[in-house]
């Protein structure tokens, strides 16, 4: 048994120790690089299950008053754990666009840090997952985000992706901007950081009302950037298509779950102000509803898959939103809304990591990401085809998939709430997603393919898409053991510990 | 040990299933072994079963959804399961092993066994299930499993077409199954048979909505075991391979309606309205079709009339209260009529695929063995005394007779059929003098074929019995079966029209060469076929021309085409934000914020 945050130390030592080896080693490829990741980060995983408890108690000025371990957190680290892995074997089948797109004297040179982002990214989530003080979030939200500015623009010779990369940064900026500001006026009104002791303090004031709420619009805006909210969604589309690819998956999986893990812990505070609690709820509603809106209907125009992708990702920002929204009422007998998010960012994680990564090789075949040149994929890889069409089945939510049983948790949440405006508005949004998801379908297995030429995948990208489809299935039929980690509270392992 | 054992016997033919259909179905040995390696797990387990004599449930929750909502995975194991579980898991074997050399040099072999492993498993779920809900889950894939049989020879168009005619036929009973467990779970709240016992009050306090419910769970079986109206789908069934025949059409599946209703007998039990259209269903079906057998040329459509005719007769025995009566035939019946289908299996290959019984003639001494046992097949159906036959139909018999008169009367009377077309069959078949080249050149097939029809030809001496039948059945279920009080008559009536029946067919067709009755109307069996064709297409017609006008203007002009141009025209419009320009996404951004201000703070 050891403290619990020896797991980020490890994964950061690791990012630095291949950061040095990458610089001294004469090795052309450096897909051993995300090899030994790999294998490393599953080492970490499985350590993740032999940490202490976090003391229920904790001293005041000590570590803990920042950094907590329950069995949630400890269920978002893992989580953070296995999507760097799968974003790893995403990077190694897109090893051979990076180097046509990176202007270098030698082959391979100048990928190697590809391959390295991704665990500080990792670093920055798992810390998110623990941290229960706002410096701490900070700190560690743009540690995310700031390896993502990087990863974005990584193709140094291909424009769409510079200009993602700037479009990213400078929108990234401006948010985090507005979401230091509203820490400095909760700071402001409250004096602490802590989420806990800011509860307290937000709920004793008298006569601030309108300063509450100004910090509350501050903060929502720069996590809305984060979680692709509209109106704060317009730089998605052009960043996750101009993006590589694997960054384009962790970034619509990674910091989606950051931002709205995040959203949940600031809400809690401000949720316990009685008299402005309706008008939070309003706001809530208004941005989910937009949200809904938006991501399912933009995205029933759309011809190329990764952009259509883009929109499916602020669509499903959508019903998170949704559920966000009932964050008021009492638990169902479904579990609370903090489960509801969790399940639903898990049923998410699989889905968009398997669509992203056999969008990944599928590309370097058809020579292009558009729908129409996936005609008759079915016929070229019927591994493949089959594995995006339980990727797309389960985004547009059949039942027996993660997906439809993340929708359905929403649903039973905004029908527990009496949110009828947003159920309505929802009903006819999936709707529009079956069609546009179905379409990739209907391309793959009844169009005529233009090239018939069979399309090998590699063994470990094999095994990833089994695993993940899998995983759908699995989870799509017995939620159950996700759920109950999620609902776990502290209380009970720190009981058992001693 | 004795809580594992259900479990092994579901899971090793999904196993099975699952290997061959995903990565063995190259190799046809690899899949032949992994089918039947499965099949005799299931049933060795099967016999430990019998002999533990445990009564289990296990249970793990699947769906809880609170109070309103409880579904678990639970298997239970009592006398009733017992039985049937013995009947699927053994002839099921048997079938397996005879498969072998039937499909020998079949090229889908590896599908065939695949599917007939599937088919293991959905049928030995329904066997296994302890709630409603699972039951009903496992009678899909019952009906799945067998359109992949029926239409196994799927390039020919009669077997595809009877395989489509078998599922939607099914479809409508299973509609009218899944309405009943809907209403037995709006009524009790609950769908596992223990809970369902428990609060029965709810239910029996409204008769109206128990009769209803009751029927509409009957609807089910009348789909599966082929009642009237539904029965039309069986005799076109028999265009899979035989011993799919003999397994699934005639000893397990098609009985799995008799056994669903005697699982729910208590919920039946306080309506008699229900139980009364039940006996009436049963005993026209039974009549009707052993009518239709008396006219049949092709061999397997007679055994599938018999079928009918015999499902018939213990769907009455239901009817009338004996369902431990049924669940005996159908534990006698299982034996001979899978023997009579295996035995007309074995001419059917040895003759190249002829079917036609006037066609065939003199088998008794190119096939002796295969004669033997059909023989004994033959008179164990058709009630010859002290075989397995005579006994359980006995026990139905004798229960219609202290309930119900005209049931009696038609059971008699199907009996006597039974004897006479069976009777006609076994004369123009084997006796007499071979009317064609093929039938002269007959021979008894291997022994993979020959050992399974002796097994069964034993079973079907002794299967009624005591000594057999009550070790299997366990001393308070057979006790049940004989309830019904003793009178001497009954079994004097039984045997006469034994004797009847098969006289009448002797004098009639020995020594014939071709058919010297000719009844159309029987022939063509009551012309219901060409009456639901006749009438689907007529309504068919009416209601097309309707929707299609409905269709056309209110759904597609006005629904359609607006609420699709509309959410069109608004994603359009909505895509039009995005135009790439990030002085312009830095200005939305900026309007968010002011929006935001303006709906929270004002």
């Amino acid at each position: 048994m050891f403290a619990p945050i020896t797991l980020e130390i490890l994964v950061l030592a690791l990012g630095f120790i291949l950061l040095l080896a990458e610089s001294f080693s004469n090795s052309t490829s450096k897909r051993s690089l995300a090899k030994i990741a790999i294998f490393c980060l599953g080492w970490v995983f499985a350590l993740s299950f032999f940490v202490e408890s976090a003391p229920s108690n904790p001293e005041p000025g000590s570590f803990w008053n920042f950094y907590s371990a329950d069995p949630v957190s400890m269920v978002f680290k893992r989580i953070a754990l296995l999507t760097t892995m799968a974003v790893l074997v995403m990077a190694l089948e897109y090893e051979a666009v990076l180097a046509k797109n990176i202007p270098s004297s030698r082959t391979g040179a100048g990928t190697g840090e590809f391959f390295i982002l991704p665990l500080f990214t990792c670093t920055g989530l798992m810390l998110l997952a623990s941290a229960v003080d706002l410096v701490m979030a900070f700190a560690a939200l743009e540690l995310v985000t700031i390896s993502f500015y990087v990863m974005v623009a990584y193709m140094r010779g291909s424009h769409a992706s510079l200009e993602a990369g700037v479009k990213y940064l400078i929108l990234g900026a401006l948010s985090t901007g507005f979401f230091v500001y509203g820490i400095t006026w909760i700071f402001g009104l409250t004096g602490e950081t802590h989420f806990a002791k800011i509860a307290v303090k937000l709920a004793a004031l008298q006569d601030s009302d309108t300063a509450i709420l100004f910090a509350l619009v501050l903060v929502l805006v720069g996590l809305g950037f984060k979680v692709a909210a509209v109106p704060f969604q317009s730089w998605v589309p052009d960043v996750y298509q101009g993006a590589p690819t694997p960054v384009t998956a962790f970034l619509s999986v990674g910091s989606k779950a950051a931002g709205f893990l995040l959203l949940l812990r600031v809400l809690e505070p401000f949720l316990g102000v009685a008299a402005l609690s309706n008008k939070i709820l309003l706001v809530l509603t208004v941005l989910a509803g937009a949200t809904l809106i938006f991501g399912n209907l933009a995205a029933l125009p759309q011809n190329n898959l990764k952009r259509l992708l883009a929109y499916s990702s602020v669509g499903h920002a959508g019903y998170l939103l949704m559920a966000i929204a009932c964050i008021g009422v009492a638990p169902s007998a479904l579990g609370s809304v903090g489960s509801t998010v969790g399940f639903y960012l898990f049923a998410y994680l699989l889905m968009t990591l398997l669509s992203f990564l056999i969008l990944t090789i599928a590309t370097q075949h058809t020579k292009g990401e558009e729908i129409h040149h996936f005609n008759g994929l079915s016929r070229r890889s019927p591994f493949l085809a089959f594995g995006l069409l339980v990727a797309m089945s389960s985004l547009a939510g059949v039942p027996l998939t993660a997906g439809f049983y993340g929708k359905f948790l929403v649903f039973a949440q905004a029908v527990n709430a009496h949110q009828w405006t947003l159920l309505a508005l929802a009903t006819v949004t999936v709707g529009a997603g079956f069609y546009f998801y179905l379409r990739v379908v209907a391309a793959m297995y009844w169009a005529e393919p233009t090239d018939t030429s069979p399309i090998h995948v590699s063994g470990l990208s094999k095994l990833v898409i089994a695993l993940l489809v899998t995983g759908i299935f699995v989870f799509g039929v017995n939620p159950k053991p996700v759920l109950a980690a999620l609902q776990s509270s502290p209380a009970p392992l720190a009981a058992t510990a001693h | 040990m004795e809580t594992n054992l259900p479990w092994i016997i579901l899971l090793s033919p999904l196993a099975s299933a699952v290997l061959i259909l995903l990565f063995a179905h190259r190799s046809k040995p690899l899949s032949v072994a992994l089918s039947l390696a499965a099949v005799f797990a299931a049933f060795v387990s099967t016999l430990l079963l019998v002999k533990a004599g445990t009564v289990v449930q296990t249970a793990a929750t699947w769906v809880d959804l609170g109070p309103a909502l409880h579904l678990t995975i639970g298997l239970k194991v009592d006398a009733l399961t017992r039985v049937m579980l013995l009947v699927v898991a053994g002839i099921g074997a048997l079938v397996h092993v005879y498969s072998t050399v039937y499909m020998a040099e079949d090229a889908g072999k590896s599908r065939f066994f695949g599917a007939l492993s599937l088919f293991m498993f959905s049928m030995l779920g329904i066997v296994l299930a302890d709630n409603l809900a699972m039951m009903f889950i496992f009678w899909e894939l019952v009906g799945v499993s067998s359109f992949l049989l029926i239409g196994h020879w799927f390039t020919k168009e009669s077997a595809a077409k009877a395989a489509n005619k078998a599922f939607l036929t099914n479809r409508i009973g299973d509609f009218g199954l899944m309405s009943g467990i809907l209403l037995v779970w709006a009524a009790t709240g609950s769908v596992d048979f223990g809970g369902i016992q428990q609060n029965l009050g709810k239910l029996t306090a409204d008769p109206s909505l128990l009769t209803l419910a009751g029927l509409c769970l009957f609807c089910g079986a009348v789909g599966k075991s082929a009642q009237v109206p539904l029965h039309v789908w069986l005799p076109d069934a028999m265009e899979g391979p035989t011993p799919v025949s003999a397994l699934i059409h005639a000893a397990t599946m098609v009985a799995a309606g008799v056994y669903m209703l005697a699982r729910i007998f208590f919920i039946l039990e306080p309506s008699p309205v229900a139980l009364a259209v039940i006996a009436g269903i049963g005993a026209t079906t039974a009549v009707l079709a052993a009518l239709m057998a008396t006219q049949q040329d092709d061999i397997k459509r007679i055994l599938a009339y018999s079928t009918l005719s015999q499902l018939g007769l213990m769907v009455a025995g239901v009817g009338v209260g004996a369902w431990g009566a049924s669940m005996f035939h159908l534990f006698t019946h299982a034996f001979f009529k899978a023997l009579l289908f295996l035995g007309s299996g074995a001419v059917i290959h040895a003759l190249h695929h002829e079917q036609d019984i006037w066609k065939m003639g003199g088998l008794r001494k190119t096939m002796p063995k295969t004669f033997l046992t059909f023989a004994i097949g033959t008179l164990a159906l058709t009630g010859a005394p002290y075989l397995a036959g005579f006994f359980s139909k006995d026990a139905i018999l004798l229960a219609a007779w202290h309930k119900n008169m005209l049931v009696f009367g038609a059971a008699l009377f199907t009996s006597l059929l039974t004897a006479f077309y069976m009777t006609r069959l076994v004369v123009v078949a084997f006796l007499g003098e071979a009317r064609t080249p093929a039938a002269k050149h007959g021979h008894d097939c291997p022994a993979a074929m020959t050992v399974p029809l002796l097994i069964l030809a034993v079973l079907s001496v002794i299967a009624g019995y005591e000594f057999f039948a009550g070790s299997i059945f366990g001393a308070e279920l057979f006790h049940s079966v004989h309830a019904a009080e003793h009178v001497n008559l009954v079994p004097m009536l039984a045997v006469g029209v034994f004797l009847l029946g098969t006289g009448a067919a002797w004098a009639l067709y020995a020594g014939r060469v071709k058919d010297p009755v000719r009844i159309p109307l029987f022939g063509n069996r009551f012309y219901i076929d060409e009456m639901y064709a006749a009438l689907i297409a007529g309504t068919q017609d009416l209601l097309a021309s309707f929707s299609g006008w409905f269709d056309h203007f209110i759904l597609d002009g006005v629904l359609v085409r607006g609420l699709s141009g509309l959410t069109w025209g608004v994603g359009y419009t909505l895509r039009l934000l995005q135009i790439g320009n990030l002085q312009g996404y830095a200005f939305l951004f900026g309007a968010g914020v002011v929006a935001l201000f303006y709906l929270l703070i004002k």
